[in-house]
């Protein structure tokens, strides 16, 4: 198994940054709900391989990216609808739509495929950012493991927020119970649920790069004594400007 | 979460400075944050560097360690948000005018 070291860093770098990493290394390269770990990590090299194609720097730059036809450069035996979602969330996340996603569907991705690769591709944008941000080369991505997808599908889910299906926020009793207090989340925690373990990451990653998710809404808390709230609150604002996201 | 942190803290601070890294936040190092997120989620490699080095002589090898798990932090949330087409759900006038006054209403939601 590839492990994640941090201790390359001219920095000293908290442990439970590697330890987090390490844990989404591990389910990264597990069978997911609806993709074969091997697979999963092919998700994982076509998003490190997106800034670099050329079709995607094309759309990037184009007025409206639906003008701009062609095939991406791709990395892995993909089906090409899930290349172009790989490359579309990591490049030009901001301009996606509800149509371009149901072009997805149509293209022979199911809502689960689409919400697994989605929660793939963000995780690695909080390890790969992280490792660009404090000046280390990207980590390598995990050896596969065996296996196939468990095909779990929750059994109660809503429409009601998003374009994808969703677990309802009302929560409890169900095998989806210890994903947020029922009925008191945000619909960005809410929203990979479809996939539950991909919200799981999400907890996981998020309490440890910033705060845990019950605590994001309570503007007294602080994780750290290094940055305070409203220093950790300018950087979250500005970078979600820089990435032009209105939620 | 800016806005209520800073009236939790009782701090002054410029919102404008979210939209526009050139605006002066009020916050304590902020200009040295905006311009380390700037360059780690837009700039160089010469440029995070830069961002870097300024960042853990203002506030230490901690602070730079924090922010950069913030930034990454938020470079994965904004894609979930804008991958799933969640709605931010309702907002009171106070949202909706602070949402105008920065301009964040020109981005798609």
């Amino acid at each position: 198994m590839t492990t994640i070291s941090y201790s390359d860093s001219r920095y000293s770098i908290r442990p439970d940054f590697a330890e987090v990493h390490n844990r989404f290394w591990e389910r990264l390269a597990r069978p997911g709900a609806w993709w074969t770990g091997a697979e999963r990590v092919a998700i994982a090299r076509e998003a490190r391989a997106a800034p670099g194609c050329a079709l995607c720097r094309a759309a990037k730059a184009a007025l409206s990216p639906a003008g701009v036809t062609g095939h991406h450069e791709r990395v892995s035996d993909l089906p090409e609808a899930a290349v172009e979602a790989v490359h579309r969330i990591v490049t030009d996340a901001a301009r996606l739509t509800r149509s371009w996603y149901r072009r997805r569907l149509d293209s022979g991705l199911t809502d689960g495929h689409y919400v697994e690769i989605v929660g793939i591709v963000a995780a690695l944008a909080s390890v790969d950012s992280f490792c660009r941000a404090m000046g280390l080369p990207l980590r390598p991505l995990p050896e596969p493991v065996a296996g196939m997808p468990s095909g779990y599908r929750p059994a109660r889910l809503a429409t009601d927020e998003g374009w994808v299906p969703m677990v309802p926020s009302e929560n409890a009793g169900t095998p989806e119970a210890d994903l947020w207090h029922s009925g008191r989340t945000d619909n960005v925690i809410r929203a990979m649920s479809l996939v539950p373990d991909a919200v799981r990451t999400l907890k996981d990653l998020s309490a440890v790069h910033n705060l845990a998710n019950a605590n994001v809404r309570k503007a007294g808390v602080n994780r750290s004594g290094a940055l305070t709230r409203s220093q950790t609150e300018l950087l979250a604002g500005r970078v979600s400007a820089l990435n032009q996201c209105y939620y | 979460m800016l806005r209520e942190s800073s009236r939790t803290h009782e701090e002054s601070v410029d919102f404008a400075a979210v939209m526009d890294g050139d605006v002066e936040s009020g916050v304590p190092h902020g200009a040295a944050l905006v311009q380390f997120a700037e360059a780690v989620v837009a700039g160089s490699a010469a440029d995070c560097e830069a961002a870097r080095q300024a960042l853990a002589n203002t506030m230490g090898a901690e602070a730079l360690v924090d922010a950069a798990g913030v930034i990454s932090n938020f470079e994965r949330m904004v894609r979930v948000a804008d991958a799933t087409g969640i709605s931010i759900g309702p907002m009171s006038e106070e949202d909706l005018v602070l949402v105008r006054e920065l301009g964040i209403d020109r981005f798609s939601a």
